[in-house]
């Protein structure tokens, strides 16, 4: 059902790079507009139709005991680049887990709330934590190349799960990701000889290769030097056209950059200071957190007064 | 946890305020002296006006340049940035009614030595330069207090400065009789509008003061349409 639900998503999502960015084939947009579509002004200043493609109802994440995110609500847009910003420990990272289940593999992490994805809900009995990582993919902050070949990291995923084509999804995973230029000669070389930045980029090759609807990355350029950061910035602009992003980046410079929403997320702490858990502070166009934020935590955090 | 970061670049950034802001306690210092000379046509006091007035260029390109240092090395954002971008033009307005006193100060030796002055036209002038003195003075207040209230008055000052503006006007066409008193009072209401121009420049600078408190960039009173509705209260 949910593999369904985001194939559709994903075909429109490709239908939609042909044309207008947003804009689904086979539907008269002209008058019509579908429930929780609101017209917004891009960061070019273009009008696109945005749509959920997430929404977060009071998300509390526990590490056993431990509270280490509370209740968080938010909705996230597709086509848009969401970036999650705040200081280390305010649970950017455990929240950016939760939209493809990664917290399942800690045993003793529970997930209190809701993740509606396109309109169901992403921790319901029926849905498999694999298909939902096949559909919501996930760059980390180190790149993780398997030890294998150029070709065989990006034909992994496909080879798994029983697509067809595999060289040519290989190929255009490599070129949606600017890379297949640099490695178009050497697909037989080990991953572990490329640069840095190259196996980042692999590694986002290696997500858009199974066809996802969503890509998630946990502060992908942090361990990359100004140009490579500079390569797969460029290369996010380019993929929202497809796909939806969620970054975590503790680079603010960054957020203010590639994001179309920002997230301003905080550590609490408790009285006596025993317990710290994150908490969402506010979550509004990335201009306005920029240039005119409404709550002065936030202020004082992008504007580097506090840390 | 939280504690204060980035202390160089605070103190950078207020330092910057108070040495743009120090700006238009020059502006005042050549609005006092350009009116003294206009009351006593003092040629000479005239001619320090125009020589002073590389003060304040000076102090522009000073500023600017700390902005742009600034810029480049800090990331300004949020509140930060809009005070930096309110600071640009509020150099802008500084040195623009240094030029207005400078236009003021070399229209009063082609007046001659012994002028026909008349009171009920010099009068109303040097009303209008306290009035405006008292402009610009508020106008720093209101932006090193960041009070909005205070800014927004400006606009009523404003009021009372160009009805004194249509007052000269209309006493130059009265007294104009003989050709002297006629390029006298001609001259003086080419004074009345410089000092018009410096008045509205103080209020534009009550408008930075409004955006850098509420982040709304908007004309208090839009010129081409006068009367309608200005910046929402914050």
């Amino acid at each position: 059902m949910l593999d369904e639900v985001a194939d559709k998503a994903t075909k429109a999502a490709g239908a939609a790079t042909g044309g207008r960015v947003g804009q689904r084939p086979g539907v008269d947009m002209s008058g019509v507009r579908d429930p929780g579509e609101q017209d917004r002004s891009s960061k070019k200043g273009r009008t696109v139709k945005t749509e959920n493609i997430f929404e977060l109802q009071d998300v509390s994440v526990f590490y056993g005991e431990q509270k280490a995110v509370d209740s968080v609500s938010m909705e996230i847009q597709r086509n848009q680049i969401t970036a999650l910003i705040g200081p280390s420990g305010c649970g950017k990272s455990t929240l950016i887990r939760c939209l493809n289940r990664m917290n399942d593999l800690i045993p003793t992490a529970r997930v209190d709330g809701k993740v509606i994805y396109h309109e169901q809900d992403l921790y319901g009995k029926e849905i498999d934590p694999v298909e939902v990582r096949k559909r919501i993919g996930m760059v980390f902050q180190k790149p993780n190349p398997f030890p294998k070949s150029i070709f065989d990291n990006v034909a992994f995923g496909p080879r798994i799960l029983g697509m067809d084509n595999v060289e040519d999804r290989v190929k255009h995973a490599l070129e949606r990701a600017a890379l297949w230029d640099e490695v178009k000669g050497r697909m037989d070389s080990n991953a572990y000889g490329m640069s840095g930045g190259q196996q980042q980029r692999l590694c986002i090759a290696r997500a858009i290769a199974v066809d996802p609807d969503v890509i998630l990355m946990d502060e992908p350029c942090s361990a990359l030097d100004p140009i490579s950061t500079g390569k797969i910035e460029d290369l996010m602009m380019q993929l929202k056209e497809d796909y939806s992003i969620v970054i975590v980046t503790h680079n603010m410079q960054q957020a203010a950059r590639v994001s179309d929403r920002t997230a301003f997320l905080i550590v609490e702490l408790s009285a006596g200071e025993k317990e710290r858990w994150g908490q969402l502070v506010e979550y509004d166009e990335t201009d306005k957190i920029f240039t005119n934020p409404s709550d002065k935590r936030t202020e004082d955090y992008v504007t580097g007064k506090v840390g | 946890m939280a504690q204060r970061t980035r202390l160089h670049y605070q103190e950078e950034l207020e330092s910057l305020e108070t040495t743009a802001l120090g700006g238009l306690d020059l502006v005042v210092q050549s609005l006092d002296r350009v009116l003294e000379a206009v009351e006593h046509q003092d040629v000479e006091l005239a001619e320090l006006v125009v020589a002073d007035d590389d003060r304040i260029d000076g102090r522009y390109l000073e500023v600017h340049q700390a902005i742009l240092t600034l810029l480049a090395t800090q990331a300004p954002v949020a509140t930060d940035l809009r005070l930096i971008s309110a600071l640009l033009h509020v150099m802008k307005c500084m040195e623009r009614m240094g030029d207005q006193c400078v236009n003021i100060a070399k229209l009063i030796p082609l007046t001659g030595h012994d002028a026909p002055q008349r009171r009920e036209m010099l009068d109303p002038i040097l009303q209008m330069g306290k009035q405006v003195r008292s402009q610009v003075t508020q106008s720093k207040k209101a932006f090193i207090a960041r009070d909005v209230e205070l800014a927004r008055d400006l606009v009523r000052q404003d009021d009372l400065v160009d009805d004194l503006n249509k007052e000269c006007f209309r006493v130059a066409v009265e007294i104009g009789g003989d050709k002297d008193t006629r390029e006298w009072a001609l001259t003086m209401c080419f004074v009345a509008r410089a000092l018009e121009r410096t008045g509205d420049n103080a209020v534009d600078i009550g408008e930075q003061v409004a955006f850098v408190v509420t982040g709304l960039f908007r004309e208090f009173e839009d010129a081409s349409h006068p009367g309608e509705a200005p910046t929402p209260a914050p």
